[in-house]
């Protein structure tokens, strides 16, 4: 088995261990196969850009591995990172369906493992397979979700700490460590990163960083992040 | 309007009703009619979805709150829209509160007579994957506008909430 960027790459949708696991790839075995027929496995070194904001649709991207930035730029320059798609995710979805450009730009932090669909095999998938339309329209509503919560943070919070802590506390509910007395989470953003998240600069989420610290609301251990006193950091995001 | 979709003289141009006409049938046979005066909150962001509203007549404001209080208005909503269908689909809350903002008749399904529905009628199910990309495309568009362009202290399109 080849396996590019030191990745384990997953040839089949039919044997993938982790298909049950996964929203869009849990479909029923007709539709399965059909999906395995108009899908090109694909993998991605870290850095690589599938698709470019404005672009036109050339199809639908599944990520079968790794992570990938989703982010949205302004004229001038200025980046923001709407999400850290995870695998199981279906990227390009809602341009491949309108027929519209990309509405964001999708770079890989990690080497992933893609399966490529074409537009027009996947719209033709889709009419064919209720199921797969169904999952669809699940994906979307989920991404609508998360573009909503969004306008929500960048619109209506006060600061940047306020953004800052409600981020860690979103971050910090995975995997169950919000349940903890001190949560821990792995900080795999850089500072750039997480202030592109939070619509503010690099020097404003170093600042705040050190300030948590020194308050003792936040602790760092290598690349881990220890939430320290999560009542603090829970009223930092409600009050700024 | 017509309190039936077989007689409604708009239904052609609306992207969700223009329907084959055994399917609009049976449409018309789950939903129920209703008027809605100004003012009326059709459903509130973080309520349970049980219904989605096929928008026939009027306008209706579409916002996100903070916990503070604070309302952002995302868009006004037009006739044609089917609204709440992304939380119904998804089986969560709705992510939005949509308002009345002029006297609005709509067309009320239940969730679970939608997802049913759907289940029978594959190329509706294509019609509410169309819906869906373009809310997502305008919602994109929404954070685009605010995340991009606010500074820290300005936000001329909030208010606090009635």
């Amino acid at each position: 088995m080849l396996s590019p960027y030191g990745l384990d790459i997953i040839e089949s949708c039919l044997t993938c261990k982790m298909r049950a696991e996964r929203l869009f790839c849990d479909l029923p075995t007709a539709a399965l196969q059909s999906f395995e027929s108009i899908k090109y496995a694909t993998a991605y070194p870290k850095g690589a850009v599938l698709f470019v904001e404005g672009q036109a649709p050339r199809g639908i991207f599944v990520l079968c591995k790794g992570r990938i930035k989703l982010s949205i730029c302004a004229s001038d320059g200025k980046t923001l990172i709407l999400k850290i798609a995870e695998p199981g995710e279906v990227l390009g979805l809602s341009a491949a369906v309108s027929g519209k450009a990309y509405e964001l730009t999708a770079e890989t932090i990690d080497p992933c493992q893609v399966n490529f669909v074409k537009r027009d095999d996947f719209l033709r998938f889709l009419k064919e397979h209720s199921d797969a339309c169904f999952k669809v329209a699940e994906q979307l509503s989920e991404k609508y979700n998360v573009a909503c919560h969004e306008v929500r943070s960048l619109g209506l919070s006060h600061s940047a700490a306020e953004k800052l802590a409600k981020l860690l506390i979103e971050w910090s509910s995975k995997n169950g460590e919000s349940l903890k007395q001190e949560p821990r989470l792995k900080l795999a953003l850089t500072h750039e990163e997480i202030a592109q998240m939070i619509g503010t600069s690099r020097e404003t989420v170093t600042r705040l960083f050190a300030d948590l610290k020194k308050r003792q609301i936040l602790q760092t251990k290598g690349s881990t992040l220890v939430i320290r006193n999560k009542a603090a950091l829970r009223s930092l995001a409600t009050t700024g | 309007m017509s309190q039936s979709c077989l007689d409604c003289a708009e239904r052609s141009d609306r992207v969700f009703c223009d329907l084959e006409p055994g399917t609009l049938q049976e449409f018309d046979g789950i939903k129920s009619f209703q008027t809605y005066p100004r003012g009326t909150v059709l459903f509130r962001e973080g309520q349970t979805a049980h219904n989605v509203f096929l928008l026939c007549k009027g306008r209706v404001r579409l916002s996100v709150c903070s916990e503070s209080g604070r309302r952002l208005t995302l868009r006004i909503a037009p006739a044609g829209e089917v609204l709440g269908l992304s939380a119904a689909l998804s089986g969560g809350c709705y992510e939005v509160t949509a308002e009345v903002v002029d006297a609005v008749e709509a067309a009320e399904i239940a969730r679970k007579e939608l997802l049913h529905f759907l289940r029978g009628h594959r190329e509706v199910c294509m019609q509410v994957v169309n819906l869906l990309s373009e809310d997502l495309h305008i919602a994109y568009d929404r954070v685009r506008a605010v995340g991009l362009t606010r500074t820290r202290h300005s936000s001329p399109h909030t208010s606090p909430a009635h």
